[in-house]
């Protein structure tokens, strides 16, 4: 164990040099010194594993409680619960604590959200959601509309804003339906990661960084206290695909090809890897900044954590378990 | 680099992505300049029908749709403009409406000492085929629930009840299909461009009831006084007695179809029929046999003279339809028939539905979105060039990248415009997705190209490695998105088919273009 700890070491000090060399070479002129850095990724993987479990753990841990306490693993807004939503796209000026302060008053019996319609952090309308139920519907419907427009001293017609109304047990069966999606897509996801690698464990490294990077995303929205449309769980089946990538790019370089040092191998997929999150996550960022739609804000918000995530269960959980994979394996040779 | 340049442009696989940009483009049918309002349908017995103008069939393309250029010599540029201009027009008044297809005259009719409606829906010219979805253009989404279960085809004639009813009521740019869900549940989803919430709840909603009078008596009701529509060709098609013929410019077919009813139904039917008197040289009785359908006249047949007070239970119906040839005239024909017999056999709702979900969305709100999309498409494609460029420095790299992702987005676009797929908030994410996966495999590729430099293996072994990981990453994205498809009553379905084609696209077609063009562009 000890010699070929060592033997690693030299391994990789040498990769290290060629790598910096190679670097100096292509675009990378960001760095400052970061051996220390990468000397401590190369060499305490095993110890760095903690940082991706104890996430997974707490993930675990707050969705548990949240289910203790409210019975749901999300928060969910009208379109899973039932309820309606009025948007207003308007330039008015509107004060969203006053508007929420004087709609809760009217409609005490409601859990009423008010949200700002925004792009480029410029407000151009507002949002209006309400649990409100089955029972005389049309009529409070009715009522709400015309509070917001005495709130903002303003005649509403039926082309000024949008309405959407969710009846709550179509809610309920929505948020069923998607979660039985969500469970069917994982299954299938699981069975082509076990098709393509064969192997037990490098598979199972995989699945377990996608298992990951959602419940950790599901436990920061939840932190971060979003309400999930239909649309917000849609895009968790999104961040399987994508996370799943990276994983998968990584196990394929390690394990399948031959040509260069394992730690080549390693440093390769890392720098193709993060090529591609950095894109994804450019994406993410500037569709984020410049929507003003809901839908698509919310999709982008969630596969933004969701690969930021992916960044630390890829390149410390992954990595670390294809390491200990493979010197157990080259053990194992050794041994016969 | 000029031979490299020639080389790429006469690799096959090049010109295939070439062949399908060309298609795309022309499903797409760009019309940056188009003209005027598009028509979007014409409401029953309005004077607009009356002067000849023809309702758009909804397989039309959008820019093939009849477009009004000026009323009165009035230039008409956009919807604002034709309705404060129609909404301002007088009772009886002569109006001249020229399309890009013709130039109609028209009466504005009085009701109520006001202007009726003279019938026509427009929307802004389309300027491309591509459909925008409820939610990029405005308009009303309902989501029905039966309260029972019913089997395949009772959900069938159930719908086709719903689109009579509402093209009926004027409404044509409509969506109507059945949806389920994972759990078995049934839906129907209605999605009407350009209709306000309303005007349809209580179309979709209520129940509705078909009624046949004669002279203000009512004879028989749809569905329990009739106990069988002939639909089969041997008592039902274009009537042999009448056949085609031209009357006044236009050809005019006559279709005719039996129907029975029961004993009860017939001897009202005599009763009523009894002291009426002949007209029109006596082969027809003076009242005819009006239907209704929801208190709303919509046919109206004459009686036969040999079928006065005899309680006969067989009626044959007839009617006729028109066009301006003669093929056109039997199909027409032939729809006037369909759409009475199905008003005939389920005059009402087999079921009550109820309204589980209704989405009203307005226009100013989707105009905006479309506007935003297009810009947050156009600024990720950027910074996407820009990352890719800085961690490249390689043009020859960068701008083949780029180029495939806006090729990969035209074909996506030209198939929505080919089949007629809508355009929705969910499509647009979906696209950004298959956007990114592409970015993702291009990277790929060109890694395992760059990176194979030197080492022994050659350009093909690079791009199959490449081509390893782009499949598998490639599955799990088809697979992950699958199972959305079929669940939620299909409100997440353009998003997972909009992903999945766009991936699709990507691996089959541009893909192999993206890596045989930098093989040829980074190869000494």
């Amino acid at each position: 164990m000890d010699e070929e700890t060592s033997q690693n070491k030299e391994e990789e000090q040498e990769t290290q040099s060629q790598v910096s060399n190679e670097e100096k070479k292509k675009s990378f002129s960001f760095k400052p010194d970061l051996s220390g850095l990468k000397g401590l990724y190369e060499a305490q993987y095993k110890k760095l594993l903690i940082i991706p479990f104890t996430l997974l753990l707490i993930a675990i841990l707050l969705i548990g409680f949240k289910v203790a306490t409210t019975g749901d693993f999300i928060n969910r807004d009208v379109s899973l619960k039932g309820g309606v939503t009025v948007t207003l796209p308007t330039n008015q000026e509107i004060d969203i604590l006053q508007l929420e302060n004087s709609l809760s008053s009217k409609f005490p019996a409601n859990d009423l959200s008010i949200k700002s319609l925004s792009q480029l952090g410029k407000q151009v309308g507002v949002i209006v959601e309400a649990d409100i139920g089955e029972e005389n519907r049309e009529e409070q419907i009715e009522r709400l509309i015309n509070e917001i427009s005495n709130s903002l001293n303003r005649e509403l017609t039926a082309n000024d804003y949008s309405i959407e109304i969710v009846g709550s047990s179509l809610g309920a069966s929505f948020f069923k339906e998607i979660i039985i999606a969500l469970l069917i897509a994982f299954v299938l996801m699981v069975l082509v990661v076990f098709i393509y690698f064969r192997t037990l464990i490098p598979s199972a490294a995989v699945i377990l960084a996608v298992f990951s990077d959602i419940l950790i995303t599901v436990a920061i929205v939840n932190l971060l206290g979003m309400k999930l449309s239909t649309a917000g769980i849609a895009a968790f089946l999104m961040l399987i695909g994508y996370s799943v990538d990276t994983n998968i790019l990584l196990s394929t370089r390690v394990l399948k090809r031959k040509e260069g040092t394992e730690n080549e191998r390693f440093y390769g997929a890392f720098r193709t890897g993060i090529t591609m999150s950095l894109t994804t996550l450019t994406v993410a960022i500037s569709a984020l900044i410049f929507t003003q739609s809901e839908v698509i804000k919310q999709i982008m918000i969630i596969l933004l954590i969701g690969l930021l995530t992916d960044l630390i269960n890829t390149w410390i959980q992954n990595v670390g378990i294809l390491r200990i994979y493979l010197e157990r394996k080259a053990k194992k040779l050794m041994e016969q | 680099m000029n031979i490299k340049i020639k080389k790429i442009f006469t690799n096959a696989r090049v010109i295939i992505l070439l062949i399908f940009l060309v298609l795309a483009i022309i499903a797409i049918s760009p019309r940056p300049g188009a003209e005027g309002v598009a028509i979007r349908n014409l409401i029953a017995n309005s004077s607009a029908i009356e002067a000849g103008i023809q309702q758009p069939l909804l397989t039309t393309k959008l820019v093939d749709r009849e477009r009004i250029l000026a009323i009165d010599n009035r230039p008409i540029n956009d919807v604002e403009d034709y309705y404060n201009y129609v909404s301002a027009l007088e009772p009886n008044k002569s109006v001249q409406i020229k399309t890009n297809q013709g130039l109609y005259r028209l009466r504005t009719r009085e009701i109520s000492e006001e202007t009726e409606d003279i019938g026509i829906r427009v929307f802004n010219s389309p300027k491309t085929n591509i459909r925008k979805g409820l939610d990029l253009q405005g308009g009303t989404r309902v989501l029905l629930q039966p309260e029972t279960q019913l089997p395949k085809q009772d959900l069938q004639s159930l719908i086709d009840t719903m689109e009579e009813r509402l093209n009926i009521y004027g409404l044509s740019d409509l969506i109507i299909r059945d949806a389920s869900d994972l759990i078995g549940n049934q839906y129907i989803l209605v999605e009407i461009a350009g209709a306000n919430e309303e005007e349809i709840r209580d179309l979709l909603a209520k129940q509705g009831k078909f009624e046949a009078q004669i002279g203000n008596k009512s004879v028989f009701v749809g569905g329990k006084d009739i106990t069988f529509v002939c639909r089969s060709a041997d008592c039902a098609g274009i009537n042999p007695n009448v056949g085609c013929y031209r009357s006044s410019g236009q050809n005019v077919c006559g279709f005719r179809f039996s129907i029975s009813i029961t004993p009860e139904a017939a001897q009202k039917q005599a009763d009523a029929t009894r002291d009426l008197t002949l007209v029109d040289s006596g082969s027809y009785l003076s009242s005819p046999l009006e239907l209704y359908l929801d208190d709303t006249k919509v046919d109206e047949l004459n009686i036969g003279a040999e079928l006065q007070g005899s309680a006969t239970t067989s009626i044959q119906i007839s009617g006729s339809g028109t066009g301006s040839s003669e093929q056109e005239a039997v199909i027409n024909a032939m729809n006037n028939m369909k759409r009475l017999q199905t008003v005939l056999i389920t005059g009402s709702l087999p079921v009550k539905l109820d309204i589980v979900k209704i989405d009203a969305i307005s226009p100013l709100l989707g105009k905006e979105f479309l506007k935003n999309a297009l810009m947050v498409g156009l600024v990720a494609l950027i910074s996407v060039g820009i990352v890719i460029f800085i961690r490249y420095r390689k043009l020859q790299v960068a701008i083949p990248m780029v180029l495939m992702s806006v090729s990969e987005v035209i074909i996506l676009l030209g198939f929505a415009a080919l089949i007629g797929w809508n355009i929705d908030l969910a499509a647009v994410a979906g696209i950004i997705i298959a956007v990114g996966t592409g970015i993702d495999h291009q990277i790929v590729i060109a890694d395992e190209t760059l990176r194979g430099k030197g080492v022994i293996y050659d350009w093909k072994q690079r791009i199959k490695n490449a081509f390893f990981i782009i499949m598998a990453s490639y599955f799990t994205v088809v697979v992950a998105l699958v199972p959305l498809v079929f669940a939620g009553a299909g409100l997440l379905k353009g998003f997972a088919i909009t992903t999945i084609l766009g991936a699709s696209i990507g691996v089959f077609i541009s893909r192999p273009v993206f890596a045989r063009t930098i093989e040829i562009l980074l190869k000494d």
